[in-house]
């Protein structure tokens, strides 16, 4: 079973193209990764899904309804990201108390047992919470909703190093006993690209890449070594991001489709091979043009 | 085990591995239930998907073997080849390694074969 179907997906802002011709699958029960630059795309694809915005053209069918105006998708998704509103009025107890209202599954006690360990108090106001604070209510919300489509729009974003790796393991621990389709957007896929089982790589409004993360981390694969011999090596390549990081070497990244013939050449050309982290490959998959932050100072 | 996230090593591999070193261990005997994917996908904060692929691994090289609805458990011959693999594969790359590093020293093969004693010597007395 699919939670979501897109095929041809586009919404303009205006004159500005948020996203283009985007088709994807999200898998019933997953976690998926939706990873991107600032601008890519992320936030529009996954507020459609949630029916807060309308599509421009295209289809998208969310438990194979189409999502905007539908009661089927606002009972059983939620949609978190920093910008939560809630009525200045209520406590954060009040509010709790209140989703409960609202989601069918919501687990009262997962959600005090959450604000209490994050060490919230009840009787705070939303609007009075730090950033990082708001953050892990608005996530400790997410949890407890067990929306059968959960999402989590930057969730991490001002939470502390220790909360974030608390929240992810929570989040986990709760996929594992109430399997749910999750996704998750981050800036930073080196925090959850153990948690995901699916990275899907938005770049100006399409999708570039979508695969499970086991068969990203051996998509790319990093030589380096004298530049001649990097150079005569990846002519037969398809290489994705080039560097030098001292006069006279280069770094290469090319796609991992050689034989091992090719890798035992290359080691006998003084090559060394290194595996190159999801987070880095996504930056260089991604970035806009050929060189780097140094090059606006030329 | 801590995993290593620096990517070197696929994490399915480091839980297959670390699987296997339990049953070398003896921790896990032939027909015992092993770990399900969500016991390892908590124990190391993992996507359950990827503690599965790890278990798959060990299924198709026929250490673990599946029973429908009930999980995976240990084969017969399981340490057998657990120990055979890891010595004809690891142990004996390892000793390649040595050998070539040996060699580029000019350290000669009594040399080699003394440092090999004492630092089992060396273990035995650590172990004391």
């Amino acid at each position: 079973m699919n939670t979501i179907e897109c095929r041809n997906l586009s919404k303009t802002f205006g004159s500005k193209t948020a996203l283009q011709d985007f088709t994807a699958v999200i898998k019933e029960n997953t976690i998926t990764g939706v990873i991107g630059r600032n601008g890519a795309g992320k936030t529009t694809l996954l507020k459609i899904a949630a029916g807060f915005l309308q599509k421009s053209s295209g289809t998208i069918q969310v438990f194979n309804e189409s999502p905007f105006n539908s009661l089927l998708v606002s009972a059983n998704s939620i949609y978190i990201d920093e910008y939560v509103q809630y009525p200045p009025a209520l406590t954060l107890r009040e509010i709790l108390d209140h989703n409960q209202y609202f989601y069918e599954k919501w687990d009262k006690k997962l959600a005090d047992r959450l604000l209490d360990y994050f060490a919230l108090h009840p009787m705070q106001h939303h609007n009075r919470l730090s950033k990082g604070q708001k953050n892990t209510f608005n996530a400790i919300a997410g949890l407890a909703s067990r929306c059968q489509l959960t999402i989590f729009d930057e969730p991490t974003t001002g939470m502390d190093a220790s909360v974030r790796k608390d929240f992810y393991r929570a989040l986990l621990k709760d996929y594992l006993l109430h399997p749910r389709t999750i996704l998750l957007s981050s800036h930073h896929l080196d925090e959850i690209d153990e948690l995901i089982e699916e990275v899907l790589l938005i770049k100006n409004g399409t999708k570039h890449l979508h695969m499970p993360v086991e068969e990203l981390k051996e998509y790319a694969i990093g030589v380096q070594g004298p530049e001649q011999a990097v150079g005569d090596w990846i002519s037969n390549h398809q290489v994705i991001y080039t560097k030098q990081p001292r006069p006279g070497v280069a770094y290469a990244v090319i796609k991992n489709d050689f034989s091992a013939g090719d890798k035992a050449q290359g080691v006998k050309m003084g090559l060394q091979f290194s595996a190159v982290s999801t987070s880095d490959l996504c930056v260089y998959l991604t970035q806009p043009h050929k060189g780097g932050i140094d090059d606006v100072f030329i | 085990m801590i995993l290593n996230t620096d990517g070197t090593k696929p994490i399915y591999m480091q839980i297959a591995e670390w699987l296997e070193t339990e049953i070398l261990q003896g921790k896990f005997t032939p027909d015992e239930k092993i770990y399900s994917q969500y016991q390892l996908a908590d124990l190391f904060t993992i996507n359950p998907a990827t503690a599965a692929k790890g278990l798959t691994l060990l299924a198709e090289e026929k250490i673990l073997y599946k029973k429908r609805g009930l999980g995976m458990f240990v084969t017969q011959d399981a340490k057998k080849m657990i120990r055979h693999r890891r010595i004809n594969q690891t142990l004996k790359k390892l000793v390649d390694e040595i050998v070539e590093e040996a060699e580029h020293l000019h350290v000669k093969e009594e040399e080699l074969i003394t440092m090999i004693q004492e630092a089992k010597r060396n273990r035995e007395g650590d172990a004391e």
